[in-house]
């Protein structure tokens, strides 16, 4: 007979078990789903775990000749790593500044930001574009830096302004004053460094919402040219009459690796990043 | 080393719901080398007025001055002080060294050799010479405290400051410290400016004791002033441990010059020196401290009240007992052999050398005892 701790134990793995399969079992069907031939990939005869054999890399290679992925994808790292380093380099002063001084109008500021975050943005596509359209800024990839920096700043900053609020004790950077450093010096030469966790956690989340995002490229581009790798996806979801699924998938597949890479690099700083938040 | 001089010192905090008031109108001389303690109940002013000295809170009015020079505007850099705060505020990605090292790098041009020697010097004064090359997250609360202070003694500066060093310590390593604190200010000599809200602590180690509440100055004295002479209830009943007990009572003359206090289940007969100091018939506070009270019997009836064994608290070196007397607690250090019963009725005494009596109104102190009484009881305009 199983003692109560082991019972207990072996219900809650089951339980885990049974959640990860749910979770994760959508990608495991995009991966397989990538890797197969689009008449394998909707045939009911096709095994949940396919031969070896009936593997192939068809769908990835059609995906390299039929569309422009390279620019989409360079498009896609460009945007997302430029709106990333603008919202940072506005975003740490600001949260530092939100966190640590008292000046007029700091609650009301900082609750627009948040409310920001909470905004459904499709409400403000239009007055966006023309915004855009004034400043001669439609279908550029500069316009797309801009609006995605700005709708990543908000985010940024409230994850960073927890930080510094509740990371950083005063004293420590009160030390550093009477140690010898102006506040500028402070900030930059003590609580910068320890926020490097923070940081790469916000940079983290700042990158993935740029790349995830679809409305504003959506919006402000046509040209291909100018055109991220998510916009792009959705592109090919609705230019075929007969669905190649396996394409699809391959493009799925592409469209997340980076992210995952980059989660990967920057992992180590996520959890005590978000620890002090 | 330097002299610290308040004048008038005001800090007001503006907040949402007004004005407070954080310190008032506060003048202190403190004189080259010494160790003074502030004490006080928390919100009472005690760190605000120390940041203000640090530089890391703004003047809203008066004057700080550092050896004659007004320092209200200067950097907390500037200032030529070092702080050791309750927290340590030590740098979690500095090594022990690079911690104590990092003032005299920034604000000396020393050479790298001698800071390290300043800083293995202050370590061995410390005694962490072996966590020099240790990170802060290693470290024990009181080696990070012993740290913290080694980083405020290599800066050599011209004030110390603490603030509520050693109140995140346990009790005994707390009492160890304090005594190596005291050896270090007697060994440096450095003008030592102490925070705490722990009497005991402010006793111990204080050359004079600064006594706020409120943002106000209560009374500054020496150790033995303060508890012998309290400027008024406030010091008396925040100095000492137990704290002191308080009776309202009324004064009524004989015809003879003498007079009886009586009120709240006491009468005790009191001399002519007395009822003269205190200028007649009247409403008073009698404060009497736990230690002076005695269990005693065979004391005469006119200065004896009766007074109901309520709990008996047994610590070894003495007994605390607390009593009942008139519906209100009153307490009473006796030596080992005094253990009433509880429920027991025992006669109280004391002798008239260590009565405390104070104005009920102002809350000032009238009269303290009879030995010690011979000039007026200093008040805080005389201190300030």
């Amino acid at each position: 007979m199983i003692n109560e701790t082991r019972r207990s134990r072996l219900v809650l793995y089951a339980a885990l078990g049974a959640f990860a399969l749910f979770a994760l079992a959508p990608y495991y069907w995009v991966i397989r789903t990538s890797f197969l031939t689009n008449f394998a990939a909707i045939d009911p005869a096709t095994n949940y775990l396919p031969a070896l054999e009936s593997l192939t890399m068809a769908a990835y290679e059609q995906i390299w000749e039929r569309y422009n992925f390279i620019t989409f994808f360079k498009n896609s790292i460009l945007v997302s790593v430029t709106a990333t380093v603008i919202s940072l380099f506005f975003s740490i002063p600001g949260a530092y500044a939100f966190a640590r001084l008292d000046f007029p109008g700091r609650k009301v500021l900082f609750y627009t930001a948040v409310f920001t975050i909470m905004f459904p943005w499709i409400v403000i596509t239009i007055p966006v574009y023309e915004v855009f359209y004034l400043l001669n800024l439609i279908n550029t990839l500069v316009g797309v830096m801009i609006a995605l920096s700005i709708f990543v700043l908000p985010q940024t900053i409230w994850l960073l302004q927890g930080f510094f609020r509740q990371g950083i004790p005063e004293n420590i950077e009160e030390a550093a004053l009477i140690d010898g450093h102006s506040e500028l010096g402070a900030f930059l030469r003590i609580v910068l460094p320890l926020s490097a966790p923070a940081v790469g956690a916000a940079a983290l989340f700042a990158f993935l919402t740029a790349w995830n995002n679809f409305l504003w490229v959506f919006v402000l581009t046509s040209d291909e040219e100018v055109r991220t790798a998510t916009v792009a996806l959705h592109y090919i979801l609705g230019s075929d009459v007969l669905r190649q699924w396996n394409i699809l998938m391959a493009a799925v597949v592409l469209l997340v690796a980076p992210p995952v890479v980059f989660y990967g690099l920057s992992q180590r700083y996520v959890g005590e990043g978000l620890g002090g938040m | 080393m330097a002299r610290v001089k308040f004048d008038d010192v005001t800090k007001v905090f503006e907040d949402t719901s007004g004005p407070i008031v954080a310190v008032e109108e506060l003048s202190l001389d403190i004189p080259d080398g010494e160790f003074v303690v502030f004490v006080g109940p928390s919100g009472c002013g005690k760190s605000t007025t120390l940041r203000m000295l640090a530089g890391l809170e703004s003047i809203t009015d008066g004057e700080i001055r550092l050896d004659d020079q007004p320092i209200n505007q200067m950097s907390p850099r500037d200032r030529d002080i070092a702080m050791v705060f309750q927290s340590y505020a030590l740098y979690p990605h500095k090594t022990v060294r690079q911690n104590m090292g990092y003032g005299l790098q920034l604000s000396t041009d020393l050479s790298d050799e001698e800071v390290d020697r300043r800083v293995v010097e202050a370590a061995e004064m410390m005694g962490i010479e072996d966590l020099l090359d240790k990170k802060p997250g290693s470290l024990s609360g009181g080696q990070q405290q012993r740290v913290a202070t080694g980083r405020a003694i290599v800066r050599e500066p011209a004030v110390f400051l603490f603030d509520e060093p050693l109140s995140n310590l346990d009790a005994q390593l707390r009492k160890h410290m304090r005594t190596e604190l005291s050896r270090i200010h007697s060994e440096l000599g450095i003008t030592t400016i102490y925070v705490t809200h722990d009497q005991e602590e402010a006793m111990t180690m204080a050359d004079r004791i600064v006594i706020l509440n409120d943002g106000k100055l209560q009374q500054v004295g020496t150790p033995k002033e303060v508890y012998y002479r309290p400027a008024n209830a406030f010091v008396a009943d925040f100095i000492g441990s137990p704290s002191m007990n308080f009776f309202d009572v009324d004064l009524r003359t004989e015809s003879d010059g003498s007079g009886t206090l009586a009120g709240e289940g006491i009468s005790y007969a009191v001399s002519n020196d007395v009822v003269e100091m205190v200028g007649g018939d009247g409403e008073y506070t009698l404060g009497i401290r736990p230690e002076n009270l005695r269990i005693d019997s065979t004391a005469p009836d006119a200065k004896t009240f009766e007074a109901e064994v309520d709990v008996v608290e047994v610590i070894g070196s003495d007994n605390f007992l607390y009593l009942e007397v008139g519906g209100k607690e009153c307490r009473v250090r006796a030596p080992v052999e005094i253990e009433p019963a509880e429920g027991e009725t025992v006669d109280v005494t004391f002798d008239e050398s260590d009565l405390h009596l104070f104005d009920r109104n102002t809350e000032e102190a009238l009269v303290h005892g009879h030995e010690r009484a011979d000039a007026e009881p200093r008040t805080i305009e005389q201190e300030a």
